[in-house]
């Protein structure tokens, strides 16, 4: 009964108490997370003196730069792919009641369960070039169609999109649901037409939900590796990929921690961004 | 009674068309290997001409595939329990106490999240190397825990903003010992939150494939870095039992997870 005047009251923690509660996971954090990440940008610093030169030699590698630009290329494509597509998912859902919304969201988050290697098993049977869609194409034109949609940029898209699409409805069907549907009324009212008041209230109400939800994609499809390995093709590796590369088939460990140091950057500044977007978010909701 | 749609019919039904492909996309691709698992066991075919049990059959009676189920089963509940004991007790000082700093500690308690896995999984790959742990089963459990430990933190402490504060204070104003408190009043409480913490924890786990690749070879390989190799490099149809087996342990999980949840949520 001595330290009742503090908030929490006698149910609060003496800071001895919590430091022998705490002391277990933060040094397990310091020894299994923070030291492998010092220990790799260690490794991408220290040739035999401090340099910065694999740094310098990743700038000036025609492969790095290639994989860059894949690695953008591939993460920007999803993303807009998976928000044409997730948009109309978030309308959907939005419109139905709530127990058919719950039925519906059940097979959105489905893939969110489901092993990423499962998925891409499946996508192979599904896409591949003996798969459900090309048996189905060739039946139809009396075996005249056969699309190759597997290990190539294609089967990397469809693969990225299985797993980024969760993830942008729900946060486009958030804005959605908190969106006044009086104001529709209103604009119905007024005699404005369903693109009108599609493009001029319901797309700018639900614009925190777009820029979050493409900011979640851009950063999980960035630091891919399962999908691009398994369903791309030789020219569509992306940085995780290139990670690997160095490490098991050149056994250049410098390049490998320089190329893992330049993504956990750029994910890094990523995160930082979708900080602020929720930050900001949260702030205009109190 | 539509309002987001207005009146119009044409836009309903486009909505619901591009919807409805979706809703099939994402769900075909996790259902599809259940009817290839009972097929044929020499090819992969959809739909199955005959149905037969020769790909379970295959499964279980190939060592290199059910000793890495078995492996991938022990590194989880490993990885669970030991995530659970250093997990809870620092969620529980999180909330509880007030001593400065928290907000750093959270913050590192959180970055498992926020890495890239493959970031990870190099630098553990690299540190492993130095210390002896690569391909033993005591280095995959290691860096799960690792990774699963912010998944049940979040989940521990949404369960201790949710329960009753005023039950610690007044058994502990009757006289109870902070372990008793902890033991007594907390943890029953908690009971909900530190399960579904739990079954998150196992289930990614089991799945994860990326740091466990980088990390074992044929000694402590895992369920998923032996799928992984399998689907790069010889496509077979065991693949489709295997994922069957997964997928319905993962939807076993998912739904424990849901109705706890739910639980949790009439409770407050």
């Amino acid at each position: 009964m001595t330290s009742s005047s503090t908030a929490s009251g006698a149910s609060g923690l003496g800071p001895w108490s919590a430091i022998v509660l705490l002391a277990p996971l933060t040094v397990l954090m310091f020894a299994i997370l923070l030291y492998p990440l010092g220990l790799t940008l260690w490794t991408s610093l220290y040739d035999g003196q401090l340099s910065l030169r694999a740094y310098a030699e990743l700038a000036s590698s025609t492969l790095f730069l290639k994989v860059l630009r894949n690695t953008f290329e591939i993460a920007i494509t999803g993303t807009l792919v998976s928000l044409v597509f997730g948009y109309p998912v978030a309308m959907h859902l939005a419109a139905q009641p709530p127990r058919r919304r719950t039925a519906c969201l059940v097979m959105v988050m489905l893939p969110f369960w489901t092993s990423i290697l499962v998925k891409s098993f499946a996508l192979v049977a599904v896409f591949g070039n003996q798969g459900l869609v090309n048996q189905l194409l060739g039946f139809l034109s009396g075996g005249q169609i056969n699309l190759p949609m597997m290990f190539n940029r294609v089967g990397v898209v469809l693969g990225m999109i299985n797993f980024l699409l969760p993830f942008m409805i729900l946060s486009i069907l958030g804005s959605l649901l908190a969106l006044d549907r009086r104001l529709i009324l209103a604009a119905e009212t007024m005699g404005a037409g369903p693109l009108r008041i599609f493009w001029k209230v319901i797309l700018p109400l639900s614009m925190p939900g777009v820029v979050a939800g493409v900011l979640i994609n851009v950063t999980l499809s960035i630091g891919m590796y399962i999908t691009p390995a398994l369903l791309g093709g030789r020219q569509d590796m992306m940085v995780a990929n290139l990670v690997d590369f160095y490490t098991r088939q050149t056994l250049d460990w410098t390049a490998a921690s320089a190329t893992a140091v330049a993504l956990l950057a750029i994910s890094g500044l990523l995160v930082a961004m979708l900080g602020r977007v929720r930050g900001g978010l949260s702030g205009g909701a109190a | 009674m539509n309002p987001l749609f207005g009146s119009s019919h044409v836009a309903r039904r486009l909505v619901t068309a591009a919807a409805w492909l979706c809703y099939l996309f994402l769900l075909v691709p996790s259902l599809i290997v259940v009817p290839i698992s009972f097929g044929n066991s020499g090819q992969i075919e959809f739909p199955p001409r005959e149905f037969s049990l020769g790909l379970y059959r295959q499964f279980f009676t190939d060592p290199a595939w059910w000793g890495s189920m078995v492996q991938s089963l022990v590194v989880a509940v490993a990885t669970t329990v030991i995530a659970l004991l250093l997990a809870v007790p620092a969620a529980y000082a999180l909330a509880r106490s007030e001593l400065p700093g928290r907000g750093l500690l959270r913050g590192l308690f959180m970055m498992p999240m926020l890495v890239p896995v493959i970031v990870l999984g190099l630098g553990l790959y690299l540190q492993f190397s130095n210390w002896g742990l690569l391909d033993t089963t005591a280095g995959v459990v290691l860096a799960h825990v690792m990774l699963t430990t912010p998944y049940i933190m979040i989940s521990v402490m949404s369960g201790l903003q949710h329960s009753d504060i005023a039950l610690e204070t007044v058994a502990s104003i009757m006289g109870a010992s902070r372990r008793v408190v902890f033991f007594r009043v907390v943890l029953p409480q908690l009971g909900p939150a530190i399960a579904v913490g739990a079954l998150f924890a196992f289930l990614m786990s089991l799945d994860e494939v990326v740091v466990a690749y980088f990390l074992t070879g044929t000694d402590a390989m895992t369920l998923p870095v032996k799928m992984y190799s399998s689907i790069r490099w010889e496509l077979t149809p065991v693949l489709a039992a295997v994922s069957t087996l997964l997928t319905v342990l993962s939807l076993l999980i998912a739904l424990g997870i849901i109705a706890l949840q739910r639980k949790t949520e009439a409770h407050s």
